[in-house]
């Protein structure tokens, strides 16, 4: 038997397999590392092999072809997403070093990169079954990963996200059946054109893929799980799921709406899903404001802020895209920033989840604080960070497009979102420091990675870096 | 030049680098607060006609970090940073360093929103001058919900001001627009545009039903503070109004100057009124200015050239005379530990230089001829009686007498009557004190006998 792929497919997927064997590595490394590097020696190699694959990925921007038969499309689209998974990944796990018990870090870390490359899948995922791999393969680690601390809320959340999950990619296989039978083709290309007319199992099959698509994206009325399984997820993993999840499934999100959806049929079939947007706003920021948990608190957050995205793709239009992306990278910084603060003042039992743990920080802890209050006014949309730029460009484009009740809704819910994360800028720097918590000593890498964070954020309001060239390689 | 951008970041850079001194230190960041202030006010004269312009974006629309003065801009910036070297020079609450760097950013701040001739830009700053203030209230300010109103009511105006910029952008292709005359908005979209400029403008000056966030603030934060927040501040959405409704949207405001015409109206009365029964003595002074800038909002409406000189007039009186006022009463203040009015009482006659302040200061904003606010208010009423209204000016003159009986009674229960047992007479204004009063009382002065600058125009 010969194997029909080429060196072009190989080199399709390096970027992914530069992480995968990275992970290998990982673990390989640990039976060498003594008990007290073993933590280190696992995240540095994590991120050198993270730096590694951005650095491949990068070559490829620009160079557009398909591979596997179609199944991959290497180029600006899927380079992009999957900079901003790697970003994530390297954000993620750098947490390690001040959270998890040492012995396990290696495994972690390793399930975490095998995650990403599912991720990295995803963004490059040009039919249906590559899709589904990709899909599979990022849901499976993070149900393990979940489940990585001794705590009973974690199984809880491992538990919660694995049966969730599981009924929404029912959903997604359900939809990619019927498409595949409407249309006899699992390329998405070819969904564009679904033989004469656009027939019912079509309709039926696509409905089927959003509904999986706005699970994963944990938009209203499927964001329920959302903050308990953030909730009882160990910090990293949190901050791992918070971004790469949702780069990943936009990605085939916007790959669906920009490549594979029929003209005649885009206006009627995607409206629920910018309904769900608009909804998602609204309640992602109500749920937030009650919330004493940084990371249910942050898992409300995201709702809304997916709902700020899709606001920018609604009407498809090619500059949607890039704002989308635009945010999706200030997103990006903003989280994995806030999560970096928040593993930085924590330990083992993760102080740094409760908000009032944070009482006194701008006092005790300045420079964290003045970094933390960065990435609340960015995640509010303040300036003079790229949330600020991030929304105004959002607005622009559903202006343009024609979708300016969203951007409306937009507006509504940052409103309601401010006060939100403004009481966690009161805490830092309330008057009565209450009982004080006992911070943790200097850890370099959560510092730098916050600091990193707190620099991109700022900067890209300056430079507002949207690649041009990125829709002509979506289809 | 890239003087402009100097001035503006000067101050919000000293801000940040004063956490640099011991946490205790009071003299010496409040004589570098002072010099820095000082220092913006020259760099301003000295650079009345600089430019500076920095590509920002090129799409969806065209923006630029492009600062510069407008005559109007530059009078408004004098103010502030008159206003804040004033309020600084005399700052003495707790935790004094932290104080003047957050009265130095908001210094910054402001004057970024007054330079700025891009819209985007205008809009970033517009948000960013809320964080000194917000952080004001929530550490110095008597109770913390007091911020929280502050905050939310003029970020959903910041709010609507960004949809309303964005969608300008988008249909005017360019937010570099400000004092430049491009041809004005006209279309589907330009009422909507118009809305969210005008509530975000409404909210910030304040005006009634829009103004409940305005007297917890203004009574609530320090005097220096509240002195540079309702001299200057305020002013944010009056000058909005003035350099960027008037030019570029000038049809829907002459459609919609009647409702804008009634909600001033109302603000003149109602401020006027409550003023009046305050015994808080911040809070008459906070609703004089909902009183006084209805006027202001009545001269922008009516659109006439004379009343929107007289409004310009008026903005840098009310500027000079509230800052001085709040000033003046903080002082009180810090010597009676009380601004109650049903307290105080039967100061003037131990304290003759505070007394005098506090005089030329109220007579000054209840429109004494031969100080400016006089001259801002004849000016306006003017004009808008010009344009055909005449409703209005009588409404306004009202509001004058009901402003000269609330300012007098004001100086009455402070200075006036026999000397009140239990709020012991303390010394009398110190020569620094004096000071950082006199650039106030003396620009109303000057400017009251020869308004001429500010008219020309």
């Amino acid at each position: 038997m010969t194997i029909p792929f080429t060196h072009h497919d190989w080199a399709a997927v390096l970027p992914v397999s530069i992480v995968a064997v990275t992970a290998l590595v990982v673990l390989i490394a640990d039976f060498f590392a003594g008990r007290d590097g073993q933590r280190y020696v696992s995240i540095v190699i994590g991120l050198l092999g993270t730096v590694a694959a951005g650095y491949f990925a990068a070559r490829q921007f620009g160079h557009n072809y398909d591979a596997f038969f179609g199944g991959f499309m290497v180029g600006g689209f899927a380079t992009v997403f999957q900079e901003i998974i790697l970003i994530a990944a390297a954000g993620s796990l750098i947490l390690y070093a001040k959270v998890g018990a040492p012995q396990r870090v290696a495994g972690m870390t390793a399930i975490m990169l095998w995650s990403a490359c599912g991720a990295m899948l995803m963004a490059g995922a040009a039919n249906l079954m590559m899709i589904f791999l990709g899909l599979e393969l990022l849901s499976l680690g993070l149900y393990a990963l979940c489940a990585t601390v001794d705590r009973k809320t974690a199984r809880e959340s491992a538990l919660k996200y694995l049966i969730l999950s599981s009924t929404a990619t029912g959903f997604l296989v359900f939809g990619f059946g019927l498409l595949f039978g409407a249309t006899g083709s699992i390329r998405l290309s070819d969904l564009v054109n679904p033989g004469v007319t656009v027939t019912p199992y079509y309709w039926i099959g696509a409905g089927m893929f959003l509904i999986g698509i706005v699970f994963k994206l944990s938009l209203v009325p499927f964001h329920t799980w959302t903050p308990d399984v953030f909730e009882g997820a160990p910090l990293p993993v949190t901050a791992f799921m918070s971004v790469a999840t949702k780069a990943g499934t936009l990605a085939v999100f916007a790959r669906f709406i920009y490549a594979a959806v029929p003209p005649q049929a885009a206006d009627d079939l995607l409206l629920p899903v910018w309904i769900v947007a608009g909804i998602s706003m609204i309640a992602g920021n109500v749920g937030m404001l009650a919330q004493e948990n940084l990371k249910r608190l942050l898992g409300y957050s995201g709702v809304a802020q997916i709902g700020y995205i899709l606001t920018a793709l609604a009407g498809g239009t090619p500059m949607g895209l890039r704002y989308a992306l635009y945010y999706l990278v200030a997103y990006a910084f903003m989280n994995l920033g806030a999560f970096a603060v928040a593993a930085a003042i924590s330990g083992d039992d993760e102080e740094g989840a409760l908000v009032e743990n944070y009482r006194g920080l701008g006092r005790r802890r300045p420079w964290l604080a003045a970094a933390m209050t960065v990435f609340l006014l960015a995640l509010a949309g303040l300036p003079p960070t790229a949330g600020f730029l991030g929304k105004i460009l959002i607005l622009s484009s559903s202006v343009s497009s024609g979708y300016i009740w969203l951007g409306a809704l937009l507006i509504v819910g940052t409103a309601i979102s401010l006060y939100a994360y403004a009481k966690v800028i009161r805490v830092m720097y309330a008057r009565d420091e209450g009982e004080a918590l006992e911070f943790r000593p200097f850890v370099p890498l959560a510092w730098a990675s916050a600091a990193i964070c707190a620099f991109f954020v700022i900067a890209m309001t300056f430079y507002p870096l949207t690649p041009s060239n990125v829709l002509p390689l979506v289809r | 030049m890239a003087l402009v951008p100097i001035t503006i970041l000067l101050p919000l850079l000293v801000g940040a680098l004063l956490y640099a001194l011991p946490r205790s230190d009071r003299a010496l960041s409040r004589v570098i607060g002072t010099a820095v202030a000082v220092a913006t006010f020259a760099m301003l004269i000295a650079e009345r006609d600089a430019q500076w312009s920095v590509r920002w974006l090129s799409r969806p629309f065209t923006a630029a970090f492009h600062f510069g003065t407008t005559p109007v801009a530059l009078w408004i910036a004098l103010l502030l940073a008159l206003c804040t070297a004033c309020a600084i020079a005399t700052t003495r609450v707790a935790r004094t360093r932290d104080f003047v760097a957050l009265l130095l950013m908001l210094e910054g701040t402001m004057l970024g929103l007054f330079l700025a001739r891009d819209l985007l830009v205008f809009a970033l700053f517009w948000d960013l001058m809320l964080l000194p203030v917000f952080f004001g209230l929530l550490n110095w300010g008597e109770h913390p919900t007091t911020a929280w109103r502050y905050f939310i009511y003029n970020f959903a105006g910041g709010l609507t001001l960004l949809l309303a910029t964005a969608a300008f952008g988008v249909i005017y292709g360019s937010t570099d627009v400000i004092g430049r005359g491009g041809a004005p908005l006209i279309g589907t979209w330009a009422p909507w545009i118009f809305a969210g400029f005008a509530f975000a403008f409404l909210v910030k000056t304040p005006v009634w039903p829009l103004h409940t966030w305005m007297p917890p603030t203004y009574s609530g934060l320090p005097a220096p503070m509240v002195s540079v927040v309702s001299a200057v501040q305020s002013k944010a959405g009056l000058y909005g109004f003035l350099a960027i409704v008037v030019p570029l949207l000038p049809n829907y405001l002459r459609e919609y100057a009647l409702p804008l015409m009634v909600l001033g109206a109302v603000s003149l009365i109602y401020g006027a009124v409550v003023a009046l029964v305050q015994n808080d003595a911040k809070r008459v002074v906070a609703y004089s200015s909902l009183s006084h800038l209805g006027l202001i909002v009545i001269a922008i409406a009516s659109m006439n050239p004379l009343a929107l000189k007289g409004a310009l007039v008026y903005i840098v009186a009310h500027g000079l005379f509230s800052a001085a006022l709040f000033m003046i009463l903080g002082y009180v203040e810090e010597r009676e530990e009380t601004r109650s009015l049903l307290r105080l009482g039967g100061l003037g006659s131990k304290n003759p230089r505070l007394a005098g302040a506090l005089c030329i200061a109220a007579l000054a904003a209840l429109g004494l001829p031969g100080l400016a606010g006089f001259v801002g208010e004849l000016v306006i009423l003017i004009g808008v009686y010009q344009a055909g209204y005449t409703w209005p000016v009588v409404v306004a003159l009202i509001a004058i007498v009901l402003a000269a009986a609330y300012l007098i009674r004001l100086y009455q229960d402070i200075m006036n009557g026999p000397e009140v047992e239990d709020v012991p007479i303390r010394a009398d204004l110190s020569w620094l004190e004096g000071l950082a009063v006199a650039p106030l009382l003396l620009a109303l002065v000057v400017l009251g006998v020869d308004p001429a600058p500010l008219l020309r125009l």
